[in-house]
């Protein structure tokens, strides 16, 4: 199988202001990628666009083999799963009721249902009315929603923004398993550490310009300055930088018995971005 | 088109309709109105004119009001845009809708009539007459449910469809002139048409409720164009 997403020279202007500027990448199928920015930077108008929601100023986008020409047909429709940043349920109905719906609009076996139910921890509320949910068991219903016809492939806008820590890691789980299941996921975060523990890949995005792309574990290499930082029992916090000469300055620290604590420099994703872009990412 | 689809879409409409107080108490009011008027009929039942006030009010107050309420309210609470995102079409979306909003009015009809007297109906040109007009006031309802954001600014668009389109026959008590050109223009409206095709039995009548109809699809297509582009 081709890449299960090919963007070549992404640009997409809304009244003269460019949002998103020549953005090119690609996503494996059966990988986690994570879009990482601020708030504004142009994520959720990458997502609309891979899944059709809108029309790119410029560019080729592929997804799933489709061409970007071909994102509105119900065959399309139906590959992919989407979370919106912006989607809500039916107020009035029930959890189980919302789901049916989306169930019967994707061709699913309605014992999908209480599969899904079960992977967002919700199976006990199933007959509440969503009116009546907390904000993250909103947000919950309508992950079920995006996974309920097991999309091969997956867009997710933010999709523990809204959660406690506990829902975060119970999501996170079943985000794992789903991908372990072979679901390629395409999901944005302002959320360093989701992105670390999750992505086989993130880009960097600011101000609509993709800054940096790869593996978490590789950038932190990348950007580390390897040095040694070091803190001794006298409370002396040294940094040695990783050249043969500082050897010896090491093996007496250690001969010394003086060394409490020692690491290499190893960058977050956070301070990574910091570095780069020169922002905090919130 | 889709039929699964449409049956779900029709599925979860026609629950939330049941859920949903506003829209429940639709069609109560032309059944409220035709209970009334029994009172005032006497013996041999009510004037024609009376009985088309009742459909009027059950096609503006039902069909379209439920329609343009219904569609404004996916497009208040975003829950249309999760229907777009899904394989189902807009005319799936549309279809299960109207299904919903026809069988309402259907049954508010049915029940007002049987109250004031439905005899006059039961024949077919009347029937092929209220299906007709059924179309003319679910495309108005469809066509303004398109561009309206929000339910509060559904009402501003459907009072002066209540008052032109379903209450025509009450132009007769404004004091007018025989010859004034308000009636004149209002005799061609759809309601009057079917008033009077009761006394001539001709289908000119018919030919021009069916042109009403058509318009009114066309509106909604325009409406729909212009939606579309404006994205
Ligand atoms: N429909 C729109 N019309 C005009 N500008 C828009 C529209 N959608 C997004 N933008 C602008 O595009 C930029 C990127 O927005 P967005 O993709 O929502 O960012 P993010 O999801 O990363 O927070 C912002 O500057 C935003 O104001
Ligand atoms: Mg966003």
């Amino acid at each position: 199988m081709n890449n299960a997403i090919e963007v070549n020279g992404l640009r997409k202007v809304f009244d003269q202001n460019a949002a998103i500027e020549d953005v090119s990448f690609f996503v494996k199928p059966g990988e986690i990628f994570g879009l990482l920015g601020p708030s504004g930077s142009g994520k959720t108008t990458t997502i609309k666009i891979l899944t059709g929601e809108l029309e790119q100023t410029a560019g080729d986008v592929n997804v799933l083999d489709v061409h970007s020409q071909s994102f509105g047909t119900s065959d399309f429709k139906s590959k992919i799963g989407i979370l919106s940043d912006n989607s809500s349920l039916y107020e009035r109905l029930t959890i189980y009721d919302n789901l049916k719906l989306f169930c019967k609009l994707y061709d699913a076996p309605l014992e999908q249902i209480d599969v899904m139910l079960d992977v967002v921890n919700l199976r006990e509320e199933s007959k509440k009315t969503v009116s009546k949910l907390s904000k993250g068991m909103k947000q919950r219903v309508l992950l079920a929603k995006a996974l309920i016809h097991k999309p091969k492939l997956v867009f997710l806008d933010e999709p523990t923004s809204a959660l406690d820590p506990g829902n975060v890691a119970h999501i996170h789980r079943g985000l794992q398993k789903l991908n372990e299941a072979g679901t390629t996921i395409f999901l944005t975060t302002h959320d360093m550490e989701e992105a670390t523990e999750l992505c086989d890949r993130v880009a960097f995005l600011d101000k609509g310009k993709l800054q940096e792309l790869g593996n978490p574990d590789e950038l932190r290499y990348k950007y580390s300055t390897h040095a040694f930082h070091v803190e001794t029992f006298a409370g002396e916090r040294l940094v040695i930088e990783n050249e043969s000469g500082n050897a010896n300055k090491i093996k007496e620290l250690i001969e010394n018995g003086e060394v409490k604590a020692m690491q290499t420099d190893n960058p977050t994703l956070g301070q990574i971005f910091l570095k780069i872009t020169g922002k905090e990412l919130v | 088109m889709n039929a699964q689809r449409i049956s779900a879409i029709f599925e979860k409409d026609i629950k939330d309709f049941m859920k949903n107080m506003m829209l429940l108490m639709m069609p109560v009011i032309p059944i409220i109105l035709a209970l009334l008027y029994k009172q005032l009929g006497g013996e041999e039942g009510l004037p024609i004119p009376m009985l088309y006030l009742i459909v009027g009010v059950t096609f503006s107050s039902v069909t379209a009001s439920c329609m343009m309420t219904m569609m404004a309210e996916e497009n208040e609470k975003k829950t249309l845009r999760g229907l777009m995102l899904s394989p189902a079409s807009f005319l799936d979306i549309i279809i299960g809708k109207s299904l919903v909003v026809g069988l309402m009015s259907f049954i508010a009809l049915t029940i007002s009539l049987v109250i004031v007297g439905i005899k006059p109906f039961l024949n077919v040109q009347a029937i092929i007459g209220l299906i007709l007009l059924f179309l003319f006031f679910l495309f108005l309802g469809i066509g303004i449910g398109l561009f309206t954001k929000s339910i509060a600014s559904t009402s501003a668009y459907l009072m002066p469809v209540m008052f032109l389109f379903g209450f025509t026959p009450m132009i007769d008590f404004l004091g007018l002139g025989e010859d004034s050109t308000a009636i004149m223009i209002a005799d061609v409206f759809p309601l009057m048409q079917l008033i009077d095709m009761h006394d001539t039995n001709s289908w000119i009548p018919i030919g021009i409720v069916a042109i009403w109809a058509l318009g009114a699809a066309l509106f909604t297509y325009i409406c729909f164009k212009k939606v579309r582009t404006d994205d």
